[in-house]
C-alpha cells in the first residue's frame, strides 16, 4: 500500500507545512537589539584614519562651560569615579550604556547634535567602547585621548597641554631596527637611545562638537 | 541554534536515541512507499516502476531546498555539517557493484530490512548474504586498501567542486529532477501499455 | 501529467528560486555588541611582554605573534617569527588563514597597544576566538626585554628575579654577550587551553 493511499490530500499537506515553517521562519527572522551599522571594511577604515578621538585641550572649553554640545561619559567603575573624575562627567559603564534606555538616549543625543564624549582610564581603555558604539552607527561618540590620567596630569592648566604631546599613542618611541643591531645592555642610559618624536600634529579644530 | 550536538545544545551521548528516531522513521517511510517489494525496486531499470527514482528524488530536492532555508534563517550552521570525504573512483566501483546488487536481489540493504519487517523469505536470504559479503570485505580489507582511499578528494560538496553556490546547485537540482519525473513518467507510459496515473485530489 | 503533480512542481521551483535571491549571509558569524562589549571590558586580553618573551625563548608551539604595523616598519624590525597583518588587511581571507586556527592563540602587537587593541575588535567582531593583545607593544618590549631596567636597590626579590630573566631575555633577543651573575631558574607555567572537542559527526 502507497502511504499516500491512505490520504490522497497527503502530499498536498505535507507540501503545504513545508512552505509554511519556510514561510513562518522567513518573517520571523530574529532581529537583534543592535545592529552593527558598520561593516567591517567601514570600521578598519575609521581606525586608519581615527577621526574620533578629542584632544585634552579641548576639554577646557567643556569643563569651562563655553561648549555646550558635549555629554562627558567615564567609563570606569564607581570606585576610581568617586577618586576623582573630570568636571560634569556622568559614571556609566561601557556594558552598561549598552543598556536599552542608554541607547535611546544616545540615539537623542545623536539627533540633538550633541556629542558624546567617554574616557577611560587611558585611552585604550575607552578605545574598545568607542569603536563598539562608532560600529552601532553613533557617529557622535568620541573618545578622550590620553584618558584621565592624562588629564589628571594636566587638569591646572589643560589649555597648555596644546604644546605637549605626551597623550599620541601609536607612534614607535625607539628606532628599533637601530636598537636591535647595537644591541647592548644600556643600565641607566635608556635616554640615549630614546629618538626625537616626530609627531604629525593635526591642526587644532576650532571647537570640540565640529564632528558631530 | 543547530547542529544540535556540535554546538552542544544536546549531549552527544543522545546521539543514539537519534539515530533510533531517524532510523524507525526512515523504516516507515521505506515501507510506507511501497520499497519493501522488489517489483518497485528493480522497476527503475526495467523502466516500468520509476517509484524509487521519484521518492529519492523529492526526499533530496526538498531536504536541499529546507537545508538552505534553514542556514538562511540561522536555524542550522551548514558550516558546522560533517561532510563525507569523497573518494571518486572507489565510489563510482561501489556504485556498480551496489547497482548489480540491487537487480540480482531486488533490494538495497536497507529496504532488505524492510521487507523482513513484513516477513519476506527472500528477504531474510538477502540479509543473510549480505552480512556473508561484509565479512568477505573485511577479510580481503587489506589487500584493497590502497585503491579504498585512492582518489580522495576531500570533503567537498558539488557546488564547490563545480565553483558555483550550493543555493544556485539547489535550483539545478531541482530542474534536473522535474526534467527527470517528466521523463520517467512518459518511459513508464511507454512500457506499461495499462497504466493508472495514481490521482490525488 | 496530473495538474496537482504541475502545481507541486511549480511551488518548489518557487521554493529553489527563492534561494537564489537571498542575500549572502557572511561566511563568519560576527559578535553580538553586547558579548563583544562584555569582552572589551575584560583585561584578559593583555598579555605581557615578559610572557610573551618566554613563550618565544621556550618555542611554545600554540601561539603566533602578528604585527599590525605597516608593511614597511615590519620589515625594518619585528618579533622573530611574527607574521605581518596591517591592521587594514585584517579582514582579508588571507589574514583568516592565519587567525582562524583552532587551539593556536594568536597575539597581536603593534609600536604601542592602541593599534593592536583595535585589530583585536575588528577580529573579535569578526568571531575569532583565541585572539589577544601585548600589552605595551613593542615600545613597552624595548623597556622592558631589551633594555631592562634594574629595579630599585629596596626592590622585593620578586623584582629581581624578574630583571634576571629580562636580562637573560634581552641577550637570546639581541645575541649580545653578557655576563649572567645569577643564574635564571624560572618555573614556567604556560596554560594550554585544553583541545576542545572538534565538531566531526561522522555518519
Amino acid at each position: 500500500m502507497h502511504i499516500h493511499e491512505l490520504n490522497p490530500k497527503k502530499t498536498i499537506i505535507t507540501l503545504t507545512i513545508f512552505v509554511v515553517v519556510i514561510v513562518v521562519g522567513l518573517l520571523t527572522i530574529s532581529n537583534p537589539r543592535l545592529k552593527y551599522e558598520l561593516t567591517p571594511e567601514e570600521i578598519v577604515e575609521l581606525v586608519v584614519w581615527e577621526d574620533g578621538f578629542v584632544f585634552p585641550y579641548e576639554l577646557e572649553d567643556v569643563i569651562v562651560g563655553s561648549v555646550d554640545t558635549v555629554v562627558l561619559i567615564d567609563i570606569r567603575n564607581t570606585f576610581d569615579y568617586s577618586r576623582g573624575h573630570i568636571p560634569g562627567a556622568e559614571n556609566i559603564s561601557a556594558v552598561e550604556l549598552l543598556n536599552k534606555d542608554n541607547i535611546k538616549r544616545l540615539k537623542k543625543l545623536q539627533k540633538g547634535g550633541i556629542c558624546v564624549l567617554i574616557y577611560g582610564d587611558t585611552q585604550l581603555q575607552a578605545n574598545g567602547p568607542w569603536m563598539v558604539f562608532r560600529q552601532l552607527g553613533f557617529s557622535n561618540v568620541k573618545a578622550l585621548m590620553g584618558g584621565y590620567q592624562y588629564y589628571a596630569l594636566w587638569k591646572d592648566n589643560l589649555g597648555d597641554s596644546y604644546a605637549d604631546d605626551g597623550y599620541l599613542l601609536g607612534t614607535a618611541d625607539f628606532d628599533y631596527a637601530d636598537i636591535a643591531e647595537n644591541a647592548r645592555i644600556v643600565e641607566d642610559e635608556n635616554e640615549s637611545n630614546k629618538q626625537t618624536l616626530k609627531v604629525q600634529r593635526r591642526k587644532k579644530t576650532t571647537v570640540v562638537e565640529g564632528g558631530c | 541554534m543547530g547542529p544540535l550536538i556540535p554546538l552542544g545544545q544536546i549531549a552527544s551521548g543522545w546521539d543514539f536515541i537519534i539515530a533510533l528516531l531517524i532510523g524507525i522513521a526512515f523504516g516507515f517511510i521505506l515501507e510506507a512507499s511501497g520499497f519493501s517489494s522488489s517489483r518497485n525496486i528493480t522497476g527503475s531499470f526495467y523502466g516500468y516502476n520509476f517509484v524509487v527514482l521519484r521518492v529519492f528524488f523529492t526526499a533530496v530536492i526538498v531536504s536541499m531546498i529546507g537545508l538552505e532555508y534553514f542556514d538562511y534563517m540561522g536555524w542550522i550552521d551548514l558550516n558546522l555539517i560533517y561532510i563525507l570525504p569523497t573518494y571518486l573512483s572507489p565510489m563510482i566501483v561501489g556504485a556498480v557493484i551496489m547497482g548489480v546488487g540491487f537487480i540480482l536481489g531486488g533490494f538495497c540493504p536497507g529496504t532488505s530490512y524492510t521487507a523482513i519487517a513484513i516477513g519476506k523469505l527472500d528477504a531474510i536470504v538477502f540479509t543473510i548474504g549480505l552480512f556473508i559479503g561484509i565479512f568477505i570485505f573485511s577479510e580481503v580489507f587489506p589487500l584493497i586498501e590502497g585503491f579504498y582511499y585512492s582518489d580522495n578528494l576531500g570533503n567537498i560538496t558539488i557546488g564547490e567542486m563545480l565553483g558555483i553556490s550550493n543555493r544556485l546547485f539547489t535550483f539545478i537540482m531541482v530542474v534536473i529532477a522535474i526534467v527527470a519525473f517528466y521523463l520517467t513518467w512518459l518511459i513508464e507510459k511507454k512500457v506499461r501499455k495499462t497504466i493508472t496515473p495514481y490521482k490525488f485530489e | 501529467m496530473n495538474k496537482n503533480y504541475i502545481i507541486l512542481f511549480g511551488i518548489l521551483v518557487v521554493l529553489s528560486g527563492g534561494l537564489l535571491f537571498l542575500p549572502e549571509k557572511n561566511n563568519y558569524v560576527e559578535e553580538s555588541p553586547e558579548n563583544l562589549m562584555w569582552d572589551i571590558a575584560q583585561p584578559t586580553r593583555y598579555i605581557s611582554t615578559d610572557q610573551v618573551a618566554k613563550m618565544i625563548i621556550e618555542k611554545d608551539p600554540l601561539f603566533q605573534l602578528v604585527d599590525v604595523r605597516l608593511d614597511y616598519d615590519f620589515e625594518a624590525f619585528t618579533l622573530p617569527k611574527a607574521y605581518n597583518i596591517p591592521i587594514d588587511s585584517i579582514i582579508t581571507a588571507d589574514a583568516s588563514d592565519i587567525l582562524d586556527i583552532d587551539d593556536i592563540n594568536t597575539i597581536f602587537f603593534s609600536d604601542d597597544d592602541i593599534k593592536a587593541d583595535q585589530a583585536w575588535v575588528i577580529a573579535k567582531r569578526m568571531g575569532y576566538k583565541n585572539v589577544y593583545v601585548m600589552k605595551g607593544g613593542l615600545n613597552c618590549w624595548i623597556r622592558t626585554i631589551i633594555q631592562p631596567e634594574a629595579p630599585p636597590e629596596t626592590a622585593p626579590i620578586t623584582e629581581f628575579e624578574l630583571y634576571d630573566f629580562r636580562k637573560g631575555a634581552s641577550s637570546y633577543f639581541t645575541g649580545a654577550e653578557i655576563s649572567i651573575d645569577s643564574d635564571i631558574k624560572k618555573s614556567v607555567n604556560i596554560k594550554r587551553r585544553k583541545k576542545e572537542n572538534v565538531a566531526e559527526g561522522g555518519c
